[in-house]
């Protein structure tokens, strides 16, 4: 071997020396950048999403069945004014004597669009006045914003996600309204907007949350029936609630980690 | 190299660039900032504007309504729960104060099987004869002022005693000679105590009756209550009944009950009352001298008309109808 050689060698064995050192030094430059406070630019400057860990609770067996959530939700989030869509709603179980299934109703049955009035105006029909009502509650529904979302899974455009504080967001810009997320979604959570071509849902009123502020559904409640609060405060009124009751999620078996709380279920509601 | 080899490479090569600049044209900036989405699209959501203010921002101005609905019973209830979101009040609109009140107040109180026992429900069809809720309850503060102790007296020192002081006005049998001063006979207990206690705490003022109930000690009053509402109150009816006085009435009933008999102990019973105590009652209600929530509003609408013909049809009435309802 003669010297040229060898010192081509070297050379090489230097260059690649440096090249991998730049490499390691890229690497370590990109993480702790990565790493830094970057948080997204929020109304509060002083919120930072990766201290919350959001979570909502609903105590069943103090709602009412008036429909002030559903309404402050429409208004608050412009959800489209008829009975066919809704971010949030309230389902009414009610067992007869003599029956063995409940019967199932919401604000899209026309007996209760009846009794409103209007479609743009939500109350539940005194339908069962004449019969003999063995067991009856009302049961608030809305996203449950899973810790696993099969929705965020199947979108094919990343504009459905899941933020750092436990919120699943869409962006309406990036949403192609394919509606994959509406099917994959085990609760009926989410509904699409035809009018602007994208999927909407409950995003537990995110402007207001990040702001300190409760969302509307809860602020409408008037019995407290809805609670939200943040898991990593260990007082807060969720976190209470969710470790001094027997709380149940719906459909745990989906896999889907859903992160609102129920108390006062029955068996039946799903 | 075979040369259609390295053609092929090339167009290759030539397609992963278009394809990674098409990618980098399209690819909004802040996509994959915090993950695969937009990273703007947070912010964006986050700005949206609020449209519920919270009770707090109600303060600056309504601090009065507000310490009004904060210490009664619908304080769980938030400003906007009825009167709407406030995110253009005051600059651009005026909330609204609900027109109809039996629609809005059943949404939460109509009774309803499903609704949970502890909410407090009435029946639509046999509460308050289709009158407005408001009429009765402040929204602000809808428990009716109609808490009712129990009266323990006893009737034959209540007799000494109205005997002593209170005869000489309101007659020997509690049935009085002047039209301006109430019988007392046969009234309810409850509401003797009630009147009593106003006009010895000064809350309820009358040249007359104030210094009277000074003098009375608590026992005394339990007493005089036990004997009128024990005493016999047959007297000749007075007023007569005309169509006005009967339409106007059915406004009352809910309280007062259809003649004037009285459904809760806590509130007079009108029947064959002193027609022209009634409508002095009335007006001093309307021109504010006499303070009670429910009465100050309803009195305010009535014109003299009004209140001279329901006098007189109260006046008219036998009073030995019992009571309609006792409570429960």
């Amino acid at each position: 071997m003669n010297k040229e050689r060898i010192s081509s060698l070297l050379a090489r064995r230097a260059f690649l020396r440096k090249l991998g050192a730049s490499a390691a030094a890229a690497g370590v430059a990109a993480k702790v950048l990565a790493a830094s406070p970057q948080r997204p630019a929020y109304p509060d400057p002083n919120y930072d999403w990766s201290q919350h860990r959001w979570a909502f609770a609903v105590d069943a067996t103090k709602c009412i069945g008036c429909l002030r959530c559903v309404e402050a939700c429409k208004r608050e989030n412009e959800v489209l004014p008829d009975a066919h869509h809704f971010n949030t709603w309230v389902e009414r179980y009610v067992y007869l004597e003599g029956e063995e299934k409940p019967r199932i109703d919401s604000q899209d049955d026309p007996v209760n669009i009846a009794a409103s009035g209007s479609e743009a105006q939500y109350r539940f029909a005194d339908r069962y006045k004449d019969e003999k009502v063995e067991k009856a509650f009302f049961v608030p529904k809305l996203c449950n914003q899973c810790t696993n979302p099969a929705c965020v899974q199947v979108c094919p455009t990343g504009a459905t996600f899941k933020t750092k504080d436990g919120v699943v967001l869409i962006d309406q810009t990036y949403c192609i309204g394919c509606q994959y997320c509406v099917q994959a979604c085990p609760y009926g959570a989410r509904w699409f907007n035809a009018k602007k071509n994208v999927t909407q849902k409950c995003y537990w009123c995110y402007h207001r949350t990040t702001r300190g502020m409760m969302p509307a559904c809860v602020e409408a409640c008037p019995v407290g029936a809805r609670m939200f609060g943040d898991l990593n405060d260990r007082q807060s009124r969720v976190s209470l609630f969710v470790r001094n009751n027997r709380v149940r999620v719906l459909k745990p078996e989906t896999g889907n980690g859903p992160n609102v709380y129920y108390l006062g279920l029955d068996k039946d509601v799903v | 190299m075979p040369k259609h080899i390295v053609r092929l490479t090339v167009l290759l090569f030539c397609g992963l660039f278009f394809a990674l600049v098409m990618k980098w044209a399209f690819t909004a900036p802040s996509f994959y900032q915090y993950g695969h989405y937009r990273g703007d699209a947070v912010a964006e959501m986050a700005s949206r504007k609020v449209a519920y203010q919270g009770a707090a921002s109600c303060r600056s101005c309504h601090s009065e309504r507000l310490a009004q609905w904060s210490a009664g019973s619908h304080k769980s209830v938030n400003c906007e729960t009825c009167h709407g979101a406030g995110a253009e009040h005051p600059a651009k609109a005026q909330l609204a104060i609900p027109e109809d009140s039996r629609k809005l107040c059943s949404l939460c109180h109509q009774k309803m099987a499903e609704r949970p026992r502890a909410q407090p429900q009435i029946d639509l069809a046999q509460h308050g004869a289709a009158q407005q809720c408001v009429v009765c309850h402040d929204p602000h503060s809808p428990k009716l002022a109609g808490v009712v102790a129990a009266v323990r007296g006893d009737a034959s020192a209540g007799h000494a005693k109205h005997a002593e002081t209170c005869a000489g006005c309101h007659g020997e049998q509690g049935l009085s000679d002047n039209d301006a001063w109430p019988n007392l006979a046969g009234q309810n207990a409850a509401y003797i105590v009630h009147r009593l206690a106003a006009f010895k705490s000064g809350a309820q003022k009358d040249p007359m009756m104030s210094t009277m109930a000074q003098a009375l000690g608590s026992a005394d009053i339990q007493n005089l209550a036990t004997y009128y509402g024990a005493a016999s109150c047959a007297a000749p009816a007075k007023g007569r009944v005309t169509e006005e006085g009967k339409a106007l009435a059915k406004n009352c009933a809910a309280c007062h009950g259809e003649k004037g008999e009285g459904v809760n102990p806590a509130w007079p019973r009108l029947a064959g009352q002193k027609p022209g105590y009634l409508a002095d009652a009335l007006k001093a209600f309307r021109a504010g001298l006499r303070k009670d929530p429910t009465m100050s509003g309803i009195a305010r609408s009535l014109s003299d008309a009004d209140i001279s013909s329901l006098a007189s049809y109260y006046a008219a009435q036998s009073c030995s109808i019992p009571l309609a309802r006792k409570l429960p």
